[in-house]
């Protein structure tokens, strides 16, 4: 099962994607981007009332919905995020401490994985060159659609120095950019708790499809 | 280093400025000075059998209007220093040469986040333009990155 | 003017035919002199390093009227509704560029008829500086 586990629908304030058209969009390039979910990671904010199960029953697509937040060792994904999680932190602050976050969600049923880390300022790759590196994580993701030449390449040192599995994300913030990269599960993901316990257990890989399309 | 401002000044305006009438010969330059190529901005001819009926300015020469104020009094600190880091722009009636112009502009939204290079401080200037019968022009939303 | 662009004759998924150009700096500060931005980072590399940059910049308006450029050219009698870009990248003169468009969507209504697109500008690396969306209104056939 193939799952953008890293996007952004106009709810990210630097987004344009509504999230009906990204499934329209990945309907119709299915031959090209045979992606079954997207998981959609808002920038510093959760709302529990949404409800997308009528957009994934019309489109026979997969959606789950985690956070992106931002700390001292750069951003972060939040995957499994539930009440208990948005009262212990303000997920709009930006300077949120980046080993609480990664002990708590885990102690409060989540998982919380860098995102791109091999880029400038807010990937773990820089921070750890000067700073102990954090305890307690078990995924990176180790190849991300919106990073720069070398980013991405820097991540594989990161990962196997300190044992972090690896997943991908397109981290789309435009219609046409998502899909882009992805992961691959050996197991089926029915719902966010089955993506958290994959994400623990392993049995995925990042996959990359942007030489299929246009070279954006 | 945080940015420390009265909320209680989002949705208040803080210029409104009046412009001289529009001229051809700044709607053509303008067009020309990025290399438009559609007639119906460049021809008097061509634009009178578009879709107008007359000559009318490029959607984006509404960029060009420059109020008094570029921020609040009370934001003064953060200077012109700033990049712009994007826009988010309706337009409406088009602009034609003779209309005169009104700019009003507030401060939208103020807000910080993390990127490539370092924190980042987002202030959200919205502008609404009109032309002389009220109709609206544009709405410029845009967003200045300070640090 | 060239045949007009039906919105029956649009596809989702039609990317419009790229602008490739390479910005000199005498084109830059031509821009900014008539969009009322002179001076400073937009006219010269020493203007722009006393701002603490790394050389002359492209103002993001200009990226802005660079892909109204290619819609237009794309479609001469196609109205733009809105265009928005993020400006993630310095653009400087003397790089090439590409700017791109590819339809994302298409709907009909008693207004109009609609046609959104995605915009990216990238340089010779495949680095995107600026990215967008638009809605233009397209003639109908009928």
């Amino acid at each position: 099962m193939i799952i953008d586990l890293h996007t952004h629908s106009d709810l990210s304030e630097d987004s344009r994607a509504p999230i009906e058209t990204y499934l329209k969009w990945l309907q119709r390039k299915r031959d090209l981007l045979p992606i079954d979910g997207i998981v959609l990671t808002e920038h510093r904010q959760w709302n529990a009332r949404l409800d997308y199960r009528a957009l994934e029953d019309k489109y026979g697509i997969l959606i789950l919905r985690g956070a992106e937040v931002e700390t001292d060792y750069g951003h972060i994904l939040l995957y499994g995020v539930n009440d208990e999680m948005v009262r212990r932190f303000d997920f709009a602050d930006v300077r949120l401490n980046a080993q609480q976050v990664v002990t708590e969600i885990a102690r409060l049923g989540g998982i919380a994985a860098p995102c791109h880390p091999g880029r400038p300022t807010i990937g773990l790759c820089e921070h750890y060159a000067s700073r102990p590196p954090l305890e307690g994580v078990i995924a990176v993701e180790a190849l991300n659609g919106g990073s720069r030449k070398g980013e991405n390449e820097r991540v594989a040192d990161l990962m196997a120095r300190h044992g972090y599995s690896g997943f991908g994300g397109s981290d789309a913030h435009l219609v046409s950019l998502i899909g882009v990269c992805a992961t691959e599960f050996d197991r089926d993901i029915g719902d966010v708790e089955d993506l958290v316990e994959a994400l623990r257990a392993g049995g995925y890989r990042p996959v990359d499809f942007r030489h299929r399309l246009r070279a954006h | 280093m945080a940015l420390t401002f009265d909320r209680s000044i989002l949705g208040q305006e803080f210029d409104h400025t009046v412009f001289e009438p529009v001229t051809k010969e700044d709607m053509l330059a303008y067009a020309t000075a990025y290399g438009e190529t559609n007639p119906i901005y460049l021809d008097e001819a061509a634009a009178r059998s578009g879709p107008y009926g007359t000559l009318v300015a490029v959607p984006t020469f509404a960029f060009r209007l420059r109020g008094h104020h570029f921020m609040p009094k009370s934001l003064a600190q953060v200077g012109r220093a700033g990049l712009d880091a994007g826009k988010d722009v309706e337009f409406g009636e088009p602009i034609r040469p003779g209309d005169v112009l009104t700019a009003s502009s507030t401060i939208h939204d103020i807000y910080e986040k993390t990127g490539r290079t370092g924190t980042m401080h987002f202030i959200v200037i919205r502008t609404l333009v009109t032309n002389q019968n009220g109709m609206r022009v544009a709405v410029i939303d845009q967003r200045m990155m300070f640090r | 003017m060239s045949r007009p662009r039906y919105f029956e004759d649009v596809e989702v998924g039609d990317e419009l035919p790229a602008l490739k150009l390479t910005l000199s700096g005498a084109q830059v500060r031509a821009y900014a002199e008539t969009a009322n931005m002179p001076g400073g980072r937009f006219y010269g590399d020493e203007e722009a390093r006393a701002e603490g940059l790394p050389g002359q910049i492209a103002p993001g308006n200009m990226s802005m009227a660079l892909f109204s450029r290619l819609l237009s050219g794309w479609s001469e009698r196609g109205r733009l509704l809105r265009l928005n870009a993020t400006f993630r990248g310095l653009v400087r003169p003397n790089v090439p560029l590409t700017f791109h468009a590819v339809v994302i969507e298409k709907h009909a209504s008693d207004h109009g008829n609609f046609v959104e697109c995605d915009l990216v500008l990238e340089n010779a690396d495949g680095e995107r500086l600026v990215t967008g969306t638009a809605t233009l209104q397209l003639p109908s056939r009928g």
